[in-house]
């Protein structure tokens, strides 16, 4: 840069100004340009990988959160559910939903006839299949509830099949519906009609975020209840668990441990701990929490100890280069006030080492949140139906309901797939967020 | 210091946990997932129609079902295994050695498997011996094992397009592989005369039939380890695609997929049942006796499995694409009186 | 159950430990705190943490010497801890003094509480190798291990006699792991050194987040991205035009997809140490006339090196144990080849197909998995160690 240190002889001959830069200069300049080029294109590359991702996600599953109802009354015949007339729970809760099949029917048909003057394709065969097979269900449990009921005419909104919503949606035309053998394009007709009637409504659905999982006959009917609160189950023990772990791990080891072949080991292994598949996870909490210790199956308690061990090495390795990094004039500045080691380190070190610890902790529980493998042998990808009431009662989680989601066969549950990806991405949002205002508050330069 | 309000919330925390956690009182099911979405719905409409909570249906595969089904008897084990194949001798071992002797073997009926490639593309029409001459990795001729180099379907059958050879086939992990090896392949072999050709020649009978199984691995054939909507997906990217399907998944996605026949027969519901259509294999579960009358709501929820209403040929399985059972009545008598297996019944 | 009570109870008396602690100590002051040696807090964390301490240690052993008797009643363990806790309770209420250094006996207590959490790292490898080495037995008195460390087919079969070498899964794991190093690391390295040397801090606070959603993004996600927009691009603008396939699953799509997943892993943990690199190291660089660039590949990165390596340590692990994105965009067979537009697979995979199959659960088939497991934690366990000893010989540690 100066004649001092430029020793070549290309440098001493044509330097005449320092308004005028020779040809190191450019050519460093133009070093320093594109490095901070490299720098930007990285972090495009990033941020496009993501807007690509987010945009394919939120497009596919934004539909996900309405969903089609029909409006219909039913007439909830006493001769079918009961024929003795006198409202013993025990006697109707005998009547199966199977039964309810031809209510539904009978009630249809009034609804047939009505709109059947001006549109003769409307019957009540086919409207029984534009709604979900849900609906009996709800009105077993409505008429067990409710005795009284038997007997009136009661309007229900009831969930549109998926076919049925898929056209609503844009998702099935009268094309497909021609191949489809579950939906015929005369039903499509039929829907167009009832929305011009106001029986058929597309609106938000609170019920795909708050409803159990449903079966794969009724794609309408699924939501993320029970995943939703495994999933938090599992975060809080994480959390509880893993982040005070990690920390206290790694400031042993950073701050106490003596340098010698005992803390290589945990050195070693718990950077291999980290390249452990997760599924080999799954193995260990079969083994041990589950045969060993006996601790229920299919439980947020032993998903959340699994993830736990899991997560732990991401937040190890973050918190001991996070605490690495803090300069050693801040642990001797402490110290020579004459504050003991334990408070220098937890009065002044840890605090400037939290930003570090919090983004490890971010990813860790984002990766402890995505993962569906070890909880495939602790009994958590299933089919669960009842909310948890407890961390000890069987529950699913967000990844694994859409990985079950993704397996279906009926093509409605690519949207639902979509939408528990936005819901999942939502609640690493809001976990982050927090995480993200601390780290502002701690990040400093010095 | 927060120290108070720490133990408080701690406090709180577990004393909401310790009362919650109580006796298992749902059924639990593990195992196959070819199984789960049948078990799911009878799951589900069992939860519908009884007082008891709704089972837990694990999926995992026949595998791992099985395995946590064998690991002993108690409220931490399972009740219910699925599986898409009949338990082996050596699991029924394993399971005795943990205490699991009285098992109950249910048959719910049969899954159809199908071929089907992208609905805009050619129509094919099958048989076993197509099968066996594009995907096998060693072709009989003159008396020596030469190594199939066959690329697209034409030179197959003459019949066929000349659309390059892609099939998309269930990987080893899947039970489907073993149907379609045992039920295609080898009996595109046999059938067409090459497994007693290797024979004349010379070759034992074992190994010719392991040759005759011996599938292609130049990338014509794509092992799927994942389910049917990743093969769905990888024909919706490479449209000269034929995959393998379960019938239930073909006949939810006919929009975009189209079938193929074999031998002549169109697969549906139908022609299975009837054993017209070749390739199927029976999906079973199988019980714990020493759970029944232990966990609630387990014999209920068997007897309603396979109960007319539910497993019959118009009930919810079978609208779903489960071919049902034909001996279904004698399933229901052996489940009604506990027949475990093994007790000549 | 009854152990969960006995925690409400314990947790209760710590919390009348840590009350009842404070008030002894201050009472034994006579009204003249700066007498106390140790801080008024410090005697009251002295008799919760102990009280907690005992009756945890004690319920923990207990649980483990009665696995080994038969039906040992648990009320019996719970009691002997609940005895514990009351006598280590009551002994450290009445060690309670003014002279008494509450704040050292804290401080030990803290230090062996943390010493206690480092080694749930060595107890997790314990368990691990523990749930697998029996299964891992029985499937080598089942399959000779020689063709298993060194077979180079490997195709599982349900009837048994399957060839199940190890070879081909364990070059498709490093494959596919060096492609996703390839792209995650440079493009995380500078996508962390633009963010803490260059962004403002605007740019900055937005973009680190966004950039670490990547990693929470299900893999799922990233696995149809895979199949259905890289396979098929890759195949058809790259693999078929060089003539090196027709396969648009190949180690190339998934390296690439799962080096976009690892982005994060490796900017957001060496953005972090980078920042906290001393600004005075910066600034004399700079004063020296050093440009930007230069001051931040000669001085900054080398200081913040043993942090980098972590940082990419940890996306090779992941690397190494991600499963879906391989299934998808890699495939599922086993090959060694190496054109990178071939499908391979890799051991978790295979970990994970053969753990979850529909194959007889006492068949080597299906215990090759945990053998499987074993190997590939023994093999990054040596990676590991090359790892600690290279960051050991370069390593500047300055100030």
């Amino acid at each position: 840069m100066t004649d001092a240190t430029a020793n070549q002889p290309s440098n001493s001959t044509g330097k005449t100004s320092l308004f005028v830069e020779d040809a190191r200069t450019k050519k460093r300049n133009a070093a320093e340009a594109r490095f901070k080029f490299y720098g930007m294109l990285a972090v495009a590359t990033g941020v496009i990988a993501l807007v690509l991702l987010l945009i394919s996600i939120l497009s596919q599953g934004i539909p996900a959160f309405s969903q089609t109802f029909m409006r219909v009354n039913i007439t909830l015949d006493e001769q079918v559910l009961d024929p003795s007339g006198n409202r013993d729970p025990e006697e109707i809760a005998k009547v199966m939903t199977f039964a309810y099949d031809p209510i539904i029917n009978n009630s249809l048909q009034s609804l047939a006839d009505e709109l059947s003057a001006e549109h003769p394709e409307v019957t009540a065969s086919a409207l029984q299949g534009m709604l979900s097979k849900a609906s009996k269900g709800i009105l077993r449990s409505d008429v067990i509830a409710n005795p009284d009921l038997i007997g009136q005419t009661v309007e229900y909104e009831f969930l549109a099949n998926g076919r049925i919503d898929g056209y609503l949606k844009g998702r099935v035309d009268r094309e497909i519906a021609a191949l489809d053998g579950n939906v015929t394009p005369e039903q499509l007709d039929i829907a167009d009609t009832l929305v011009e009637a106001g029986k058929l409504e597309k609106r938000f659905n609170w019920d795909f975020i708050t409803a159990p999982d449903a079966s794969e006959l009724r794609p309408e009917a699924a939501g993320l209840g029970v995943a939703l609160l495994g999933s938090a189950y599992m975060m809080l023990i994480v959390f509880c668990l893993a982040l005070p772990i990690g920390v206290a791990a790694s400031i042993y080891l950073e701050e106490f441990a003596p340098k010698n072949w005992v803390t290589d080991i945990i050195e070693v292994n718990i950077s291999n701990l980290a390249a452990v598949p997760s599924i080999v996870f799954g193995i260990l909490g079969l083994a041990i929490f589950i045969n060993y210790m006996g601790l229920p199956n299919s439980a947020p308690i032993v998903g959340g100890l699994v993830l736990t061990l899991m997560t732990l090495p991401t937040i190890i390795i973050s918190t001991r280069a996070a605490l690495k990094a803090v300069p050693p004039s801040i642990r001797d500045a402490a110290l020579g006030v004459g504050a003991s080691k334990m408070q220098a380190i937890f009065h002044h070190v840890l605090p400037l080492a939290m930003p570090g610890i919090l983004t490890g902790t971010i990813i860790g529980l984002a990766q402890a949140l995505g993962e569906t493998a070890p909880l495939l042998l602790i009994g958590m990808v299933a089919f669960v139906n009842n909310y948890p009431e407890s961390m000890f009662d069987p529950a699913t989680a967000l990844p694994v309901q859409v990985y079950n989601f993704t397996q279906r066969s009926d093509p409605a549950f690519v949207e639902r797939a979509s939408g528990a990806i936005i819901v999942l991405l939502l609640f690493l949002l809001c976990m982050n967020l927090i995480a993200i205002i601390l780290r502002r508050r701690f990040e400093r330069r010095w | 210091m927060s120290f108070v309000k720490l133990s408080a919330s701690a406090l709180a925390i577990a004393a909401v946990s310790a009362t919650a956690a109580s006796a298992r009182d749902q059924v639990a099911v593990a195992g196959s997932s070819t199984v789960l979405p049948y078990a799911s719905i009878v799951a589900e409409a069992f939860g519908e129609n009884f007082d008891f909570p709704t089972p837990v249906v694990e999926s995992g595969g026949s595998s791992a079902g099985l395995k946590k089904f064998c690991e002993g008897v108690g409220e931490t084990t399972i009740d219910v295994a699925n599986a898409s194949r009949k338990i082996r001798e050596k699991e029924i071992k394993a399971c005795a050695e943990n205490g699991v002797t009285d098992i109950i073997e249910v048959r719910i009926g049969y899954d159809g498997i199908v071929f089907a490639s992208d609905i805009n593309g050619a129509s094919f029409a099958f048989t076993p011996e197509d099968w066996y001459k594009a995907l096998a990795a060693e072709h009989f001729v003159d008396g020596e094992l030469v190594a199939n180099t066959l690329s697209t379907w034409d030179q197959v059958n003459p019949e066929f397009p000349a659309q390059p050879i892609a099939a998309f086939i269930p990987g080893t992990k899947h039970g489907t592989r073993e149907v379609f090896e045992e039920k295609v392949i080898l009996a595109g072999c046999e059938h067409g005369g090459y497994m007693e050709a290797m024979m004349a020649a010379g070759v034992d009978e074992d190994t010719a039939e392991e040759k005759c199984m011996a599938i292609r691995t130049d990338g014509v054939s794509v092992d799927i380890d994942g389910d049917y909507t990743e093969t769905l997906a990888r024909i919706e990217s490479n449209k000269d695609g034929i995959g393998v399907f379960g019938l239930a998944f073909y006949e939810n996605n006919t929009a975009k997929l189209q079938v193929a026949t074999m031998s002549g027969v169109t697969p549906s519901v139908e022609a299975i049942a009837s054993g017209e259509y070749p390739v199927s294999r029976p999906l079973f579960f199988y019980v714990k006796k020493a759970h029944i009358g232990v966990i609630p709501g387990l014999q209920e929820y068997a007897e309603f499995f396979v109960s007319d209403a539910v497993a019959g040929p118009n009930g919810p399985l079978a609208q779903y694409g489960l071919v049902s059972d034909p001996e279904l009545a004698d399933t229901q008598k052996m489940i009604a009186d506990g027949v475990i297996m093994g007790s000549g019944s | 159950m009854l152990v969960l009570w006995f925690f409400v109870l314990l947790i209760a008396l710590c919390a009348v430990g840590y009350v009842v602690g404070r008030s002894k100590a201050s009472a034994s002051a006579g009204g003249d705190l700066s007498t106390l040696h140790s801080l008024l807090s410090y005697h009251g964390w002295n008799v919760a943490l102990s009280t907690f301490m005992a009756g945890t240690l004690a319920i923990v052993l207990w649980s483990f010497i009665s696995s080994f008797f038969e039906g040992a009643p648990t009320i019996v363990g719970v009691g002997i801890a609940a005895l514990a806790a009351l006598a280590v309770f009551v002994l450290s209420y009445g060690r309670i003094s003014r002279d008494y250094r509450a704040r050292n006996f804290v401080e030990g207590l803290v230090k062996s509480l943390l010493i206690g959490a480092s080694s749930i790292a060595i107890l997790t490898t314990v368990a691990i190798v523990l749930s697998m080495v029996f299964e891992t037995g029985r499937f080598f008195t089942q399959y000779p291990w020689q063709d298993f460390f060194f077979g180079a087919t490997w195709s599982p079969n349900f009837r048994g006699n399957s060839d199940l070498g190890m070879l081909p899964l364990l070059w498709g794991t490093l494959y596919v792991s060096f492609i996703a190093l390839l792209v995650a690391v440079p493009i995380g390295l500078f996508a962390a050194i633009y963010l803490s040397e260059y962004a403002s801090s605007r740019v900055r606070s937005v973009a680190k987040p966004m950039i670490e959603v990547l990693a929470g993004i299900p893999t799922i996600v990233y696995g149809l991205f895979a199949l259905i927009t890289v396979g098929p691009m890759l195949r058809d603008y790259f693999a078929q035009p060089l003539g090196l396939g027709e396969s648009s699953s190949s180690v190339m799509t998934a390296g690439i997809v799962m080096g976009v997943m690892l982005i994060p892993f490796v900017s957001s943990l060496s953005d972090d140490i980078i920042n906290a690199v001393p600004q005075a190291m910066r600034d004399g660089s700079l004063g020296l006339g050093a440009t930007h660039s230069e001051t931040i590949r000669q001085v900054v990165v080398p200081a913040a090196l043993p942090g980098i390596v972590g940082a990419i340590l940890l996306a090779a692990s992941r690397a190494i144990g991600e499963t879906m994105i391989v299934v998808m965009g890699a495939g599922a067979a086993a090959r060694l080849s190496m054109n990178p537009f071939e499908a391979m697979t890799t051991v978790t995979v295979k970990i994970v197909s053969q753990l979850t199959g529909d194959t007889d659960f006492a068949s080597p088939e299906t215990l090759v998995a945990f053998a499987l497991g074993i190997t590939l934690f023994v093999l990054t366990l040596g990676l590991n160690v090359l790892a600690l000893y290279i960051v050991r010989k370069y390593r500047e540690q300055y100030e």
